[in-house]
């Protein structure tokens, strides 16, 4: 009975379905441990925060005694980070960019310099951030700068260079290359190519890219530890300290004072918030652009 | 054959690394005609089309000797202007491929390239090509639709309004109608025969009846060497060449 192909004999198959059914268990728990991982950090982090959510935390700077647990909010903060995080997309997506559209339409797919700048985007992406921020804080020594809201967004910019990069790189080398022949054939330069029909097609897939690239910038304390500084102010010029999310929560939860360290949650939950809003957009937004896109 | 012709290929060879898909290919391709590439599929139909309008340059690995003349200027030669040669052959693909864009700026799309602007030019240009290419009275009321939302037919025909914007002279159409439904190639193949008094038309197709319909010459190519060329009078009805007849008779496909 034994030497029989699996499926004849009736025990073989019952072992068959079990080991089935124990893996496919298995994998379903997997999948949820994603969600519920999700969902209890978002519950702790609001139920820890909920005695200092109030609206003054959005729309108040610290006020005097704020870290004993006196009046005040994070606003200067929540600005901060948004100005950290605008400056260095904007910065990172001027080099991502150019860079590439160089890459997929002037270099030959298997050439050795398109090679090298994948595997230096890949080897960039890995370097935590802390050691651009321990880079960045480097150069600022050699040149005497002082930390400020303009060293922040270059390192943040540098955190967000390659994974910018490399989601840009994804989407437009799924371009087909039957569209890039069909415009060539029609007349179209290669920069024509690029920025009238490239571009266009993965436009809600640069648009995801750069939100993604936000939601790891804005989330980001070790870039911003030793180069932006902090500040109670709101922050009105690039060579001024700047405040960020993350080291509002870093600080705060440092303190020995239970109400600074609900605020501290309350911050946290503001920033997740904040990404959450970010996510969401984006794949709102990349629905809604891809209405031209060619399947 | 007294035919005159512009374009004239004269030994030309093609390489994919080491491996030469076409082999010393000469041919005076009729002017105001149609001329038919059949022949087996991986025998290099495709590859000599794609070296009329020098598409092949944007694939790896390719190695190209000989010539394409064009009015007597060789378009292989240092220097020449790939985007103008490119733009006097207006290239049908095997399956359509719209650009990601409303159905008016398809069209649109090479007069723009040119620097034209003028709105009021432009309507009139999309839609002399896209009555031209018998779809006009099907879109005229959602020219602003994204031409993804077409029918497939449909968006062969605009692809062929938006190559004859270019106002190209020759139309280059590689299988053109094998993606699309009996129905749709027939208003495809009708646009043709209509288009070739005013145009030189090169198809490539793997449909003898297809040739049967369309051609007014044939070339057969069989493992990269071009077999026979002639009227399509001749070489679909009485060919020369064993290797000719045993196609045309479905001994060999």
């Amino acid at each position: 009975m034994n030497n029989l192909p699996g499926g004849q004999n009736p025990g073989t198959l019952r072992k068959r379905l079990r080991v089935e059914s124990f893996f496919k268990v298995l994998m379903a728990a997997s999948a949820l441990l994603v969600l519920v991982g999700l969902v209890l950090i978002l519950a702790i982090i609001l139920w820890k925060s909920l005695p200092a959510l109030k609206l003054s935390m959005i729309i108040r700077n610290p006020g005097s005694g704020y870290y004993l647990g006196r009046e005040g909010g994070i606003l200067n903060a929540i600005l901060g980070s948004l100005q950290v995080v605008f400056g260095a997309t904007l910065l990172a997506l001027a080099i991502a960019l150019p860079a590439v559209v160089f890459l997929n339409s002037y270099l030959r797919r298997k050439s050795w310099l398109a090679e090298l700048i994948r595997f230096s985007l890949d080897v960039l992406w890995g370097i935590p951030s802390i050691v651009y921020g321990a880079f960045g804080f480097l150069v600022m020594i050699t040149f005497h700068l002082r930390a400020s809201l303009l060293a922040g967004l270059i390192t943040v910019a540098m955190v967000e260079l390659p994974i910018l990069s490399r989601a840009l790189d994804e989407t437009i080398k799924l371009v087909p290359p039957d569209l890039k022949e069909t415009t060539y054939s029609l007349g179209a330069s290669r920069w024509q190519t690029a920025t009238r029909v490239v571009l266009r097609q993965t436009f809600p897939g640069l648009v995801t890219g750069v939100l993604m690239a936000m939601g790891r910038g804005l989330g980001d304390a070790a870039a911003v530890l030793f180069t932006a500084g902090y500040t109670d102010k709101i922050t009105t010029s690039l060579l001024q300290p700047v405040a960020t999310l993350p080291l509002a929560i870093f600080f705060q939860l440092n303190s020995p004072f239970p109400e600074v360290q609900q605020r501290a949650f309350a911050s946290a939950a503001i920033l997740t918030i904040l990404i959450l809003l970010i996510s969401l957009a984006s794949r709102s937004l990349s629905r809604r652009l891809s209405r031209h896109k060619i399947r | 054959m007294n035919q005159p012709s512009r374009l004239r290929v004269e030994n030309l060879n093609v390489f994919y690394g080491q491996n030469q898909v076409l082999k010393n290919i000469s041919l005076a391709l009729p002017d105001n005609r149609i001329t038919v590439i059949i022949g087996p599929s991986g025998c290099g139909k495709t590859t000599l089309l794609k070296s009329l309008n020098r598409l092949l340059d944007e694939q790896e690995g390719v190695r190209v000797e000989g010539r394409v003349l064009l009015d007597g200027q060789d378009i292989y030669q240092p220097g020449a202007d790939i985007t103008l040669i490119r733009k006097r052959m207006g290239l049908l693909s095997q399956k359509p491929q719209v650009l990601p864009m409303s159905i008016y700026d398809n069209v649109a799309f090479g007069p723009r390239l040119l620097g034209l602007r003028d709105r009021r030019v432009l309507d009139g240009l999309v839609e002399k090509y896209l009555r031209l290419a018998g779809l006009w009275d099907e879109v005229k009321n959602r020219l602003q639709e994204p031409a993804a939302r077409l029918s497939i037919g449909q968006q062969q025909r605009l692809c062929l309004a938006r190559g004859l914007a270019v106002e190209p002279e020759v139309i280059l159409g590689d299988e053109p109608t094998s993606a699309l439904d009996p129905q749709s190639s027939r208003n495809v193949e009708t646009q043709l025969l209509s288009l070739k008094e005013n145009y030189t038309i090169v198809l490539v197709t793997h449909i003898l009846r297809q040739a049967k319909r369309l051609a007014d010459y044939v070339a057969f190519l069989y493992f990269g060497e071009l077999i026979e060329f002639g009227p399509a009078s001749e070489v679909l009805v009485s060919p020369r060449d064993s290797r000719t007849r045993a196609y045309i008779t479905g001994e060999i496909s």
